[in-house]
């Protein structure tokens, strides 16, 4: 057996269904061995959406994504979408063809040192230099990404290798990863704290999702009934319509969230890295606050904010330990009046679509079990803010590396994932345009994603900036050159219509709803529509900018 | 500013060095002195390597540790710490 036909059988063995990628010549021999492989292999149109779509496959699914390219070209395409794996702790393997050994360092045609440039963005990587370490290297990736803090994992496959013929022998040792013990003193003193604290807030963060530990939280939540803080990824931990779920916290968190994290007393983190555009200033982050950290990974704990108490290890099995009834009346009712007294208005002037209640609108109409994957910028702050999810797996968004482009991919991803799921893509006008090709993919496999593209013919979320933090020096975020996206996207055969004014927002939403197949509706909004409320750059999270008269 | 040594053993694997040297640059330690021999068996090398930053000694020790390759992390001595002097 080849080499790469070994390689096609170890995945089927791994479990893997389908692989996002792209041919070309060093890869040959895989895409040769995959053509009598019952998995199904995706053509995107561009590497990087292989790898962004194996991302969005794995965040929906909990499994491992997969993305496959040639080297040199192919391969340094990928990096972004490794990268961005890496930032959110995402379970990718991403397989790399390579130039023969004998070819390597001679900078041969199409020769890249992918495991050299990626370095800094994986979890782990290998290079295959001997036919003998196929079967334990493939077997080890798949392990080592999925295992304590996922991340993506690359192998990079030289030809010759891949061409070896040899006796392959499947891997099959299975290593247990021994996540750390619970400390009982640590327990016993984070249940003090809990006890003692008459101001408490969850800190939910995206590795609650990602450790399989809904159940344990949601317990956790229903027997101490803490208010609830998301960041980014940690948004339908509880469902963001559970009473004690006061939002997002941080840059674009609500009011109700960043206050109760400025005034609490005790934080409780879980599964969270006090990113910065969650803390605001470090520094003015929590200031009265004791903190009890969980979370498998030891290198976030104390990284950037001193846990008091920090419970490392599995999060199902820590957040059991600590479920426990608390007396904490008199806050959560101040919490939840605080809640109440700054929720969402959905009544803004004018007559111009507002995207905040066109994704209010879209989230009651699209059922609660429709997963969106948002691109990066101001709408992604708005769906962040405005859609309601059950659960963390339906809310697909680039946190740690802002990847525009990102959206569109993750959304093939995980209709792929689930076929019969309604798959909505938020984007905006410069995002859409950083993975436009993907409009191909869509209609190639006629997978029904619904994409609503929000335009204000700018890069909005630098505009906004620079109109409050630079004066209204506008640099470069101008796009009222934007090509016709109705025609592009009916071109790419993708039925498409516009939306201009709010009174069609509702017409809109139910026919972008009830397209059996893709569609996307391009929604125009203001050129000067911002995302509010706002921290600005270096202010703490008790200073939130509200909306500024024009 | 803090200068410590770190003793570590790693698996003489494919780029297992620039791995560690790679995490030492990106968390912002600068590296002093560095020493770095194959075990006899040839399938460990051992590192010995003296770094400073301005960040606490676990920030670095922590990550190194997560690396899939390294199987031993010490602290060797005490930690050195200087004020920042103005020039």
């Amino acid at each position: 057996m080849k080499g790469a036909q070994f390689l096609v059988k170890a995945l089927e063995r791994e479990g893997v269904e389908i692989i996002f990628g792209y041919p070309g010549g060093a890869i040959m021999p895989v895409y040769d061995a995959l053509l009598d492989s019952k998995i199904r292999h995706i053509l995107v149109r561009h590497e990087q959406a292989a790898a962004l779509a194996a991302d969005g496959y794995a965040r929906a699914t909990g499994r491992v994504g997969v993305c496959m390219a040639t080297s040199g070209p192919g391969a340094t395409n990928l990096v972004t979408g490794i990268a961005n794996a890496y930032m959110d702790s995402v379970p990718v393997v991403a397989i790399t063809g390579q130039v023969a050994t004998s070819l390597m360092g001679t900078d041969a045609f199409q020769e890249v040192d992918i495991f050299g440039i990626t370095l800094p963005v994986v979890k782990h990587s290998f290079l295959v230099n001997t036919a003998a370490e196929l079967p334990r290297i493939v077997h080890e990736a798949f392990r080592i990404a999925r295992s304590g803090r996922p991340g993506p994992v690359l192998i990079d496959l030289p030809k010759d290798i891949a061409n070896t013929i040899a006796d392959f022998e499947f891997h099959d040792v299975t290593e247990t990863s021994a996540a750390p013990e619970l400390h009982d003193p640590s327990i016993a003193r984070a249940i003090e704290l809990m006890r003692e604290s008459r101001s408490p807030v969850v800190y939910a963060g995206g590795g609650i999702g990602m450790a399989g530990a809904l159940a344990e939280f949601r317990k956790f939540i229903d027997a101490t009934r803490i208010p609830v803080v998301a960041t980014l990824k940690g948004l339908g931990s509880i469902p963001t319509t559970h009473e004690l779920a006061l939002g997002m916290m941080g840059m674009h968190g609500t009011k109700a969230a960043n206050h109760a994290v400025q005034a609490c007393d005790l934080l409780i983190c879980v599964g969270a890295r006090f990113d910065d555009r969650a803390t605001g200033r470090l520094n003015a982050f929590a200031p009265h606050a004791k903190v009890i950290h969980l979370d498998v990974d030891p290198a976030e704990v104390s990284k950037l904010r001193r846990a008091d108490v920090p419970l490392i290890g599995n999060l199902r099995a820590t957040l059991s330990a600590l479920a426990c009834p608390l007396d904490i009346e008199p806050w959560r009712r101040e919490c939840l009046a605080a809640k109440e007294t700054h929720a969402w208005d959905y009544d803004a002037p004018g007559s111009e679509v507002y995207a905040p209640g066109f994704l209010k609108t879209l989230s009651d109409r699209a059922g609660k079990h429709c997963i969106v994957a948002s691109d990066v910028g101001q709408h992604q702050m708005w769906v962040a803010q405005h859609f309601h999810f059950n659960n963390p797996a339906q809310h697909l968004s680039s946190g740690g590396l802002g990847t525009m482009g990102f959206g569109l991919p993750a959304a093939i991803g995980a209709q792929f994932a689930f076929p019969d799921a309604c798959v909505i893509n938020v984007s905006g006008d410069g995002s859409i345009m950083m993975n436009l090709q993907e409009l191909a993919t869509l209609r190639r496999y006629d997978l029904p994603v619904k994409i609503v593209l929000f335009d204000n013919r700018a890069l909005g979320m630098v505009r906004q900036w620079q109109e409050l933090f630079h004066d209204k020096r506008y640099s470069e975020v101008d796009l009222s050159d934007n090509p016709d996206f109705v025609r592009v996207a009916e071109s790419m055969g993708i039925p498409s219509f516009r939306v201009e004014n709010r009174r069609d927002v509702s017409s809109a939403i139910d026919r972008l709803l009830a397209e059996p197949g893709p569609v996307l509706a391009h929604v125009l909004i203001h050129q000067e529509a911002n995302v509010w409320p706002i921290v600005g750059p270096g202010k703490s999270n008790s200073e939130m900018l509200d909306e500024v008269a024009r | 500013m803090t200068t410590f040594t770190l003793q570590l053993r790693v698996k003489q694997s494919e780029g297992a060095l620039v791995r560690v040297l790679g995490v030492t640059r990106r968390r912002r330690f600068d590296l002093l002195h560095l020493t770095a021999n194959a075990t006899e068996d040839g399938n460990f090398l051992d590192i010995k390597m003296t770094v400073k930053a301005d960040r606490a000694e676990h920030t670095l020790v922590r990550q190194i540790e997560k690396l899939e390759d390294v199987s031993r992390v010490e602290i060797l001595g005490p930690t050195k710490t200087e004020h920042a002097r103005a020039i």
